[in-house]
């Protein structure tokens, strides 16, 4: 799974302190932390990045960053903290908690949207890096009352337990099948492998998905 | 079951909640919208053990958003009431904020608050904490025992001394964390002196309690919701201390307080299934009867509270034989406190003996499917009852046609395609499940709907989905017309949703209340002369689709809302409630099964990789098959995962979990699992619950680690005797 985004999704510095157009999370971490900001995906509690007195006497507010998105076919312009990353701002501030915190470090895969059709581990993505991005989350993805097919089909095959992963695989699946990854279950399970299912409900997710796929 | 056609129950339905799921609408705790909630990050202990000697928290207070920091210099001092309920293990738990004391790595030292959340994590971060270390004890290896707890019968010594054949082996079995895939989490909010919570648990009545203990608050004064649990497998058994801290900083903060741990935290802010380090002593005849086994069991635990499960139940009662002796000593160590995951107990047990089986099986040449049937026990031979049910048998002659068992070789390393060695092995598992004391309500309304509640929780199996069956039978509704609600301690207590216990216990309360209410509602038809069914006898008379009518005769009736109507009722409603196991007990009540795995071990490198596995369970009725099946599959790749990846490393010179995230603890993932099957035998167990049913959640993960290590020595014949078995072992 891609945890890159597109060239296109970058959104040029906002002037907060960033000078990198397309940071990677290492040249982050030490950007950031020059500005007083030091959150990136599950490094931060317990003082693993922990920034130099000075620093932090220099940061009087949180830096942040007007950003205008697209989610779910809306259009939202919100001024985040630069901290935020793209799942806490669906979570926190956009009340769409369909897309799950699981490992905050891009490792399981539960909080899995498409940034342009990609999929992206939202977890590890900043808010304000996708200036005219377009992000379709678990939300956006049934027409009205009508399930996507590959909702349905992770009911009809009960291709999960607890449901928390649930949303991450779903649309990890849309990815997948979409990338054309599905040409036979051995390929379907590699290219899902980026979504831990802690209830174990790997046989039916490859099911699921298989079905859809052979649909369209 | 009651006289009552069944149209829901055995049928293979789709999850009633499922929409909710593949939505994302279901709501988790830390999904409740919850006015003027800010967000609290806890900063963990960095040493293993010793005291704070200082607490600088002038730069996190410095910071934008930053409310509070509290910590056990500024926290008020709370009254921890004893609370031997809530699976509170005996000893001194955990006291947030009360003292400079650090029992182990990661224990919760300060709490910071804050509006927003990347105020309150990059708070934690700035929190300057000065110790007073000591060298932590955290090896079950090097550390002293506990008294052991013991169990005899006849001579084992002697019974072991005059075998003519003996295996002497000694397993180790690593940690393993719950690794559920919502953290835990809690909002918490004070109206005045009333506490409501939002919390991750398994234990709504369990948290409930211990909250209210904690701050000595009356029992109406706390309310804990949780709809949805994002999995457990045993990790929300407990209140843990980072609930009471976010009810803590609710107060202290006048704010509602939403604290949701990281998955870092999760390894030492919750518990996890204890490392064990077991040594089993079998003796046996020429033919493989089992003649004597000595099990000496040490288990690590905290060193403020003795955690101890089910481990020694399997060695006294899976296989018939005179002379047994056990003890289980627990070793106290710098570690937080352990807690029961998923098969507690019988899992690791079972990993050891039938591990063992196998090598005896081996020695003496006989196939694993034929020494287990010999050693068959006519009896329950730890308490002399008979079994309710016992179907081992047909477990292993199912599961050994189902698999293709005939076609493994007996002789390791015979099988080989190109690069890896291929290999079958087998595990028997056994289960005693639990069956705790339940209530529920049910309400039919006027318009024909009814509304069934208890204060369970649905952690995945689809608790949901089977009581609504339950529900919907007994009721005569359709299961569209029944709502069964949960996740709430306002509504009937009921006990833990753990050790398999929720369909038997919650089951029969629910079963029973509905019955009670049909019932009523017969009542009121026969008795009431303009009713069609005026004068039938009321053991006459079903209910099926909202419609009452003669058994004999079904055009002679009519509707609930019909028969509500004219008598000018709104409602009919009645409790019912289950009252726990049979005692003194009548028969040995357990799940059990035969779990088949065939592995491929790379020749030259070691990795072992699944390739297929069946599991075949005796466990009484199944209510929903369908969402039963997905249990299965799922305690089998769980017991994959305990087999080939899990395992939690300490560092022994601080105690700090190094691999305390999801990519260096490895669980299964999809390319991990190819093909898993489950078959449940048909049947009932009619001990001392309505509906047929032992409880399967724990007994499908049971034996499945032992069947592939079983079957990695049948591929290469190599006996790793040391979970997880990895490719460096097999080198």
């Amino acid at each position: 799974m891609s945890t890159e985004l597109p060239e296109s999704a970058v959104p040029p510095p906002t002037g907060a302190g960033e000078s990198s157009p397309a940071p990677t999370r290492r040249t982050f971490i030490a950007t950031s932390t020059a500005v007083g900001g030091a959150v990136v995906a599950g490094g931060a509690i317990g003082g693993s990045f922990l920034a130099a007195p000075e620093e932090v006497a220099a940061a009087e507010a949180p830096p942040s960053s007007p950003v205008s998105l697209t989610v779910n076919g809306s259009r939202r312009t919100v001024t985040v903290d630069n901290r935020t990353s793209l799942l806490d701002l669906l979570r926190e501030h956009l009340d769409l908690t369909g897309s799950k915190k699981g490992c905050n470090a891009g490792a399981c895969g539960a909080c899995t949207v498409l940034v342009d059709g990609r999929r992206v581990n939202s977890c590890l993505t900043l808010a304000v890096r996708l200036e005219g991005a377009e992000v379709t989350t678990i939300e956006g993805l049934a027409d009205g009352d009508q399930l996507h097919p590959l909702q349905q089909a992770f009911i009809d095959e009960d291709a999960f337990q607890c449901g928390y992963c649930t949303p991450g695989q779903i649309v990890s699946g849309v990815g997948c099948i979409q990338e054309g990854h599905t040409g036979s279950p051995e390929e379907i399970r590699e290219w899902m492998s980026g979504n831990i299912c802690r209830c174990g409900c790997y046989v039916k997710i490859v099911r699921a998905v298989e079905q859809t796929a052979g649909r369209k | 079951m009651s006289p009552q056609p069944q149209a829901a129950v055995g049928a293979p339905l789709s999850r009633v909640d499922g929409r909710l799921k593949v939505t994302g609408n279901a709501q988790y705790a830390a999904e409740f919208d919850v006015d003027g909630a800010v967000h609290a990050v806890i900063v963990d202990a960095s040493i293993g053990r010793g005291r704070i000697t200082g607490i600088d928290t002038g730069a996190a207070e410095a910071q934008p958003g930053v409310l509070r920091v509290i910590h056990h210099g500024n926290a008020p001092k709370l009254p921890y009431r004893d609370n031997a309920g809530s699976n509170n293990p005996p000893g001194r738990r955990q006291r947030v904020f009360q003292d400079d004391r650090v029992l182990f790595h990661g224990q919760p030292v300060a709490v910071v608050v804050a509006t927003t959340l990347e105020a309150a994590q990059h708070g934690a971060s700035l929190v300057k904490v000065e110790y007073d270390a000591v060298q932590p004890s955290t090896d079950l290896h090097d550390a002293e025992r506990d008294k052991p707890t013991k169990y005899a019968r006849g001579d084992a010594e002697a019974g072991l001394r005059d075998a003519p054949v003996r295996l002497d082996v000694t397993y180790e079995l690593a940690r393993n964390h719950h690794n559920p895939m919502e953290p835990h989490a809690t909002i918490a909010r004070w109206d005045g002196d009333k506490l409501t919570v939002w919390d991750k648990t398994q234990w709504v009545v369990g948290t409930h309690d211990e909250l209210a203990a904690v701050f000595d608050l009356p029992a109406e004064a706390v309310r804990v919701i949780n709809p949805f649990v994002g999995g457990g497998f045993g990790s929300g058994l407990r209140c843990w201390p980072h609930s009471v801290v976010a009810a803590l900083a609710a107060r202290e903060t006048k704010r509602p307080v939403k604290l949701v741990l990281s998955r870092k935290q999760m390894y030492f802010g919750t518990g996890f299934r204890p490392s064990y380090e077991y040594r089993l002593r079998l003796g046996s005849d020429g033919r493989g009867r089992l003649t004597a086994a000595i099990h000496d069991i040490d288990a690590e635990t905290s060193s403020y509270e003795t955690f101890t499960e089910a481990v020694m139940g399997a060695g006294q009662m899976t296989y018939s034989m005179p002379n047994v002796r056990q003890a289980y000593r627990t070793v106290p160590l710098d570690v937080n406190t352990p807690i029961w995951m998923r098969g507690p107990g019988f899992a690791s047990a079972s990993f050891v003996i039938e591990s063992a089986m196998d090598e005896l099986a081996h020695k003496l040449g006989v196939d694993p499917i034929e020494l287990r049937r010999r050693n068959e026990p006519n009896e329950d031979e730890s308490s002399n009852l008979p079994f309710s049910t016992r179907r081992l048998r047909e477990c292993y002659t199912v599961g050994a046609r189902e698999f293709g068992w005939q076609r493994r070789s007996a002789r390791p390393r015979s099988r080989r395609e190109g690069d890896w060695l291929i290999g079958l092995g087998m595990a028997a598992g056994v289960y005693d499940p639990g069956r705790y004391p339940a209530q529920a309500r049910a309400r039919l309304d006027a318009d024909g709907t009814a509304v069934v509640e208890a204060a369970t929780s649905d952690m995945g199996p689809g608790t949901y989905t089977s009581q609504t069956q339950v529900a919907a039978d007994a009721l005569g509704l359709t299961m569209r017309t029944v709502t069964f609600r949960l996740g709430d301690s306002l509504y009937p207590q009921t006990g833990p949703h753990g050790g398999s216990s929720t369909m038997a216990s919650v089951g029969t309360a629910v079963h029973d209340a509905c019955n009670q209410v049909r019932r009523q509602a017969i009542k009121l038809a026969v008795e009431d002369r303009e009713s069609p069914l005026y004068g039938v006898k009321a053991d006459d008379v079903v209910v099926r689709g909202g419609r009452l009518h003669m058994k004999d005769n079904p055009a002679r009736g009519e509707t609930y809302r019909t028969l509500l109507a004219r008598n000018d009722r709104t409602h009919l409603e009645a409790g019912g409630s289950y009252t726990g196991p049979p005692s003194p007990a009548r028969h040995s009540y357990h799940a059990y099964n035969a779990t088949f795995a065939e592995v491929a071990v790379d020749a030259t490198l070691g990795l072992v990789r699944v390739r297929r596995m069946l599991g075949v369970y005796d466990a009484g009725r199944i209510i929903s098959p369908k969402l039963a099946d997905s249990q299965a599959i799922g305690g089998i790749v769980g017991g994959i995962g305990t087999a080939l990846l899990e395992h939690t490393a300490t560092d022994h010179r601080d105690g700090r979990i190094v691999n305390a995230n999801l990519a260096d603890y490895l669980v299964p993932v999809n390319a991990d699992v190819p093909d898993v099957r489950a078959i449940y035998l048909d049947g009932e167990d009619n001990d001392g619950n309505a509906l047929g049913v032992k409880g399967l959640g724990e007994v499908v993960q049971v034996g499945v680690a032992a069947a592939i290590g079983n079957a990695v020595f049948n591929a290469t014949g190599r006996r790793v005797r040391e979970l997880p078995i990895t490719a460096e072992a097999l080198l």
